[in-house]
């Protein structure tokens, strides 16, 4: 029941897709060698589990059902096969536990290694591809699917490779026992399988229709959690209350059908094996009369039978966990086939002296949602150069595609058409994580990490304590650092202090500063914060990248009039390029959204 | 706040037994008959299904004695058919009624779950999240229901099964069922220790799931930060060492319930080897006959079954009632809100003034847990007109505003509603009259029609329209795939904050209230916008209280009275031009907003 919010639209692989058989068994490869130990113990437990109604067979037919033979000698042959029996009953209690801790450490082994691999896939997409899908559908792929996928293995796989060798293992020895009373009951076995894959047709349906609604009941229920407040403010308590309340029945309905189902399935699977068990007592009874079996074999011919349809039900019963499993194998699957559209280059460039000169040519960008009609064409044909060292604002309304300007500098997307070039070379041609070391991005909302200031601010760059605050001096933000209670060493983030928007927005700052890059861009860093922070920050940037390329994101008209030229975007186009008094004069978008951005006192 | 790792809930719940019962008895009670049946049914079934291995003994001694005749054994064969046929009757019988009946229970648990949310305030809202609660609803409600579906099912299963076998076994050799029930009562102890054991293990391997899915989930959300500070490889390891402690708690976890089943099969095994030696014994002395000794060994075996599934049962059970207990605990938490009113009192029918008027005195608030106090000594009289309120972030002014609309719980006598101590007040009637919207408005599923006229359900297609219009996004609307039908939530369609909050405007004009809360909620709107749709919700509001909180002072510009919040205080207080001339903050927020910043300009160009 672990399913932590797993709302996943009921979905059910096809058991005969053998494609995706092919790939499960070559992710499992890398256990081989403990795959191989799992069968082992599987042939042991079963010929454990099977000799033992043979034993009893043999002490009825040997030492019980004969006359004559002294008391004492058959009380010694008893004493004998009791302890074969319980030599038995032991391999298959040691097998047994050795086998499911193999099969764990089988299953969460695979599973970790598929959970690594697709968590580093996804980290490797680009931004356009967690665009179009929701950050919640993934984590369950990451999680419940992969925990799925691991309930087959320890749960099924197994199991089911335990009942078929067991079912094949009894069938061997009917067979071995009497071949006509054998022959009788291998007409149940097809006789069970259609019966089972019936069912499981006609309860796939049923599963799918519970969960789809179990998802709708989920997403209701997690909407009006999530709006409490709201639902009380205008009233409708009430209302939601009775809308959940259908919901939640419909769902009610479909899980008691289900339970119909298998309330049929269940009794008609036990009634074959009454059946099976009268047609031996019939047919085999008459036999034994007529002396062609004897009675220790007619009683371990019954014995067996009850072996025989035990892990038939089984079977049938797991056949619905395979399906989810195989489901999410393959969404897995298709998760791990997708490619980033942001690719390395084979040789990359090194960054390491770039002088920050930027030129945009003829750049277009669409994001591309999973249809075609989610298509929206954001920027049109930008170009625009940025010259080494100068300090650029970008400003615009909201939508203006202003932010995906910044996306595309780091790679986060790559042009749909056009180029940019980063000291004349295509940024095509450096690696993502080049640039991203050498353009800094200080974001809206910055990532804290749960730590002291000092570890979040340096991060993996490896500068020393006192190099980390003597970039600070320089810039100015040791004021900052002094006003913290213990300096570089406050704890923040979760379980530390709560830095306000602007303290952390200083933090972000002085982690890009560690990083020495050639370009700082400022995404509408200073938004949301207070006026004592956007000042040491504008001051921390004026002493800390004078010289350098500083791109200023911002609708906010006052943190853009002092930089060299401010480009104004509209609708995704350029509309402006020029300083501040250039544009005042040219009575333009620039002006108007002066106009409304200032006084307007009546 | 990306990096927040929620702690898992916690484990340890104390199972209050009566507690549990109080919990489900009202759907045991509702469902008396259904149960009843259900468990004759099953026991009916067990009987029945036990009867067969007596048609198989009297077969089996009759062919032994060599007194069967063909016919007899049809006969016999008859009897096993009719019985199971009977069986499998009952047997649908009761799977239908008793594990229907944990779904109509799980069911009755969800209803009431949304129920007691719905009516709780803030300050448990705050306490349990919309995740915390969703566990709740999902996970532990199918704990629940497992447990008192197939777990109950299953134990009925074991003690109804023991008990008749022993005495069918009892019925051929009291002393021969006292050997074989030997090794019984040690099962039942390992494997209560065991699962006990396994549980344990159990809710650590849940605690790192949800760690490891909650790493996943901030990973995912800010994978843009992450990509921007090339942090990949440090989160792929982060990530990977969580998942390896996952692996490792699993194989723990498989170590006990490796032990389960194979240590049940023993036990059935021992028993099995202790009939054969002294059953085997008996049968050579002629004490019994070989058709008993075959009839016991089936009803052994019968035992075997439902025992190894016992501790399963068990562990399943005891995990539905700790998940009860959670729920029931959730379920018994109080409304702060509900506990601060003063219902004994008389309280008035309604209140009568058209625009009430807010009055606070001395009024305070601290966040359960909090050291400082949130809000403190507010006094503050609200009446027809435009409050502006503003201060930095954290100094309570959303505090302020959740508090006026009875999202918190308010001290006696500090907070009056149009002349009424709040706490004699239903708080539906004091909603009733205010209208809010934050910085970040719920939408709902619905269609965008239905959002905006959430207060008003009734209200006409061009009603909604004229809202939509006044909160500027009538046009934006229109340009969505269906229009005013479009459902909000769906796949694909993507709304930008900007988007939300004027829908959320437009529902608040909807409503059409004499107090309207305005919090923050242009702040995704740019200058020209958010001053359209402010020019727009004054309009409407005109001769009724509007209250503005913002950061933007071009806003609060045309404001009648501006309050200036800080650390919970009301600072400075008066009009817009009052304050610029008195307040320093104030000044300095309008200089650099205004760009008038030629003195902080050259003061900055110093360093």
């Amino acid at each position: 029941m672990r399913n932590f919010g797993y709302f996943e639209e009921g979905k059910v692989g096809r058991v005969s897709d053998w494609q995706l058989w092919r790939r499960i068994f070559s992710i499992c490869w890398t256990q081989k060698s403990s795959i191989l130990w799992s069968a082992l113990l599987s042939l042991l437990i079963t010929a454990a589990v099977l000799i033992q109604p043979r034993l009893l067979q043999a002490a009825i037919d040997s030492f019980m059902a004969t006359d004559g033979a002294d008391a004492a000698a058959k009380l010694e042959g008893l004493l004998n096969i009791s302890l074969f029996y319980a030599l038995a009953a032991a391999a298959a209690f040691g097998g047994g536990f050795a086998q499911v801790v193999v099969l764990e450490h089988i299953g969460q082994s695979v599973m970790h290694q598929l959970r690594s691999k697709l968590y580093n896939h996804l980290l490797s997409l680009d931004l356009a591809f967690f665009h179009a899908h929701p950050a919640g559908r993934l984590v369950t792929r990451l999680t419940n699917d992969v925990q799925n996928m691991n309930d087959m293995f320890a749960l099924v796989m197994v199991t089911l490779f335990n009942d078929l060798l067991k079912l094949s293992g009894i069938l061997l020895v009917l067979y071995l026992t009497n071949v006509r009373l054998a022959l009788l009951m291998t007409v149940f076995l097809p006789i069970s399988a259609v019966i089972t894959v019936f069912f499981s047709r006609i309860a796939r349906e049923g599963f799918r229709a519970i969960r789809s609604q179990l998802a709708v009941v989920n997403a209701f229920l997690q909407e009006t959690v999530s709006a409490v407040g709201t639902l009380q403010l205008y009233g409708r308590e009430a209302d939601s209350m009775g809308r959940f309340h259908e919901l939640n029945a419909e769902y009610l309905l479909r899980n008691l059908r289900l339970i119909r189902l298998f309330g049929a399935f269940m009794p008609l699977t036990e009634f074959i094996s009454s059946l099976a068990m009268a047609l031996v007592l019939w047919h085999g009874g008459g036999e034994t009369i007529r002396g062609e079996l004897t009675l220790g074999e007619l009683t371990a011919f019954i014995a067996y039978m009850r072996l025989f349809f035990q892990p038939m039900q089984e079977i049938a019963r797991k056949y619905s966990v395979v399906q989810s499993a195989l489901a999410s194998a393959e969404r897995i699957f298709d998760l791990l086939d997708i490619s980033g559209r942001v690719i390395e280059p084979a040789v990359p460039l090194d960054g390491d002296r770039i002088r920050g000169e930027i030129r945009f040519e003829g750049v277009i960008f669409a994001y591309t949602g999973e249809d075609e009609q989610g298509r929206q064409t954001v920027l049109h044909d930008i170009s625009l150069h940025v010259r080494a060292g100068e300090t650029l604002a970008i400003t615009g309304p909201t939508g203006a595609g202003k932010s995906t300007l910044v996306s595309l500098l780091v790679r986060f997307y790559d042009p749909t058409a056009g180029r940019i070039l980063l000291d004349g070379h295509d940024l095509r041609e450096f690696a993502p994580q080049t640039l991203r070391r050498k353009i800094g991005l200080v974001l809206q909302d910055p990532l804290i990490e749960p730590d002291t200031v000092l570890a979040n601010i340096r991060q993996d760059t490896g500068l020393s304590r006192s190099e980390v605050y003597q970039l600070l001096a320089r810039t100015g933000l040791d004021a900052f650092i002094a006003r913290l209670p213990d300096g570089l060493d406050t704890r923040i983030g979760e379980g530390g202090i709560d830095l306000s928007a602007g303290e952390k927005q200083l933090v972000a700052f002085a982690r890009v500063l560690c990083r020495d890059p050639a370009v700082l861009i400022l995404d509408e860093a200073t938004s949301s914060v207070d006026s004592q922070s956007e000042r040491l920050l504008e001051q921390a940037v004026r002493a800390g990248f004078a010289g350098r390329t500083v791109l200023i994101i911002a609708h906010r008209l006052s943190t853009v009039r002092h930089a060299d030229r401010i480009a104004v975007f509209d609708q995704g186009r350029l509309a402006e390029l020029g300083n501040h008094e250039e544009l005042l004069a040219r009575q333009g978008i620039y002006a108007e959204l002066s106009a409304a951005d200032s006084c307007r006192r009546t | 706040m990306h990096s927040r790792i929620d702690k898992p809930a916690p484990q340890a719940v104390s199972v209050d037994a009566f507690a549990l019962i109080r919990l489900v008895l009202p759907s045991c009670r509702r469902f008396r008959r259904q149960l009843l049946w259900g468990f004759t049914f099953l026991a009916a079934v067990y009987f029945l299904q036990l009867t067969i291995p007596r048609y198989l003994k009297a077969g089996v001694d009759e062919l032994a004695q060599g007194t069967a005749t063909s016919q007899r054994l049809a006969f016999l064969s008859g009897c096993i058919l009719l019985t199971a046929a009977g069986a499998g009757i009952l047997r649908y019988g009761w799977r239908v009624l008793l594990i229907g009946f944990s779904r109509h229970l799980e069911t009755e648990l969800r209803d009431r779950l949304i129920e007691h949310v719905l009516r709780m305030d803030q300050v448990f809202l705050d306490r349990r999240p919309p995740g915390e609660i969703m566990a709740h609803a999902s996970n532990d409600l199918g704990a629940v229901q497992m447990a008192f579906g197939m777990g109950l099912a299953a134990a009925a299963d074991v003690a109804v099964m023991s008990v008749v076998a022993v005495l069918f076994m009892a019925h051929i050799s009291p002393s021969l069922t006292l050997t074989a029930a030997l090794p019984l009562p040690v099962l039942a102890l390992i494997s209560w220790l065991l699962s006990r054991e396994l549980h344990r293990r159990f809710d650590r391997v849940q605690a790192q799931f949800s760690l490891l899915t909650e790493f996943a989930r901030n990973t995912l959300v800010s994978i843009r930060m992450i990509k921007s500070c090339t942090r990949e490889e440090q989160q792929s390891r982060d990530f990977d060492r969580l998942g390896q402690k996952y692996a490792a708690l699993n194989i723990k976890t498989a170590v006990i319930h490796g032990l389960l089943l194979p240590v049940a099969m023993l036990t059935g095994s021992v028993g099995t080897l202790l009939v054969l030696h002294s059953g085997g014994r008996m049968v050579i002395s002629g004490v019994i006959t070989i058709g008993d000794f075959v009839a016991f060994i089936s009803y052994f075996a019968m035992l075997a079954l439902p025992l190894a599934t016992v501790g399963w049962a068990v562990g399943m059970i005891r995990r539905g009632m700790t998940s009860l207990a959670r729920i029931g605990r959730l379920l018994a938490e109080e409304s702060a809100l509900t506990a601060s009113l003063r219902l004994e009192e008389p309280r008035p029918a309604q209140v009568l003034q058209s625009c009430p008027r807010i009055s606070l005195r001395q009024f305070s608030f601290s966040y359960p847990g909090a050291v400082s106090p949130a809000l403190s000594a507010i006094n503050l009289e609200i009446g027809p007109g435009l409050l502006g309120i503003t201060g930095r972030t954290g100094s309570g002014k959303s505090t302020l505003c959740r508090l006026l609309i009875r999202q918190y719980p308010a001290a006696d006598s500090s907070y009056f509603f149009a002349g009424h101590d709040v706490n004699c007040l239903d708080p539906a009637q004091i909603r009733e009259r205010i209208s809010y919207v934050g910085r970040e408005s719920p939408l709902f599923s619905g269609t965008a029609a239905e959002n905006i006229s959430l207060a008003r359900p009734e209200a006409t297609i061009e009603e909604i329209m004229e809202a939509a219009h006044l909160a500027a996004v009538h046009e934006e609307i229109m340009a969505m795939p269906e229009g005013y039908r479009t459902r909000l939530r769906e796949k694909g369609l993507r709304l930008s904050g900007g988007q939300r909050q004027r829908i959320a405007i437009a529902r608040a004009l909807l409503a059409d209230r004499s107090i309207l809360i305005v919090d923050d909620a242009l702040s995704a709107l740019d200058a020209e916008t958010s001053a359209e749709v402010f020019a727009a919700v004054r309009a409407r509001q005109r001769g009724r209280t509007l209250i503005l909180v913002s950061h933007n002072l071009r806003l609060l510009a045309c404001v009648d009275h501006v309050l200036i919040l800080e650390q919970g205080r009301i600072a400075e207080q008066g009009s817009h031009e009052e304050l610029l001339a008195r307040s320093a903050y104030y000044e300095e927020v309008a200089r650099r907003q205004q760009g008038k910043e030629e003195d902080a300009d050259a003061q900055l160009r110093l360093f």
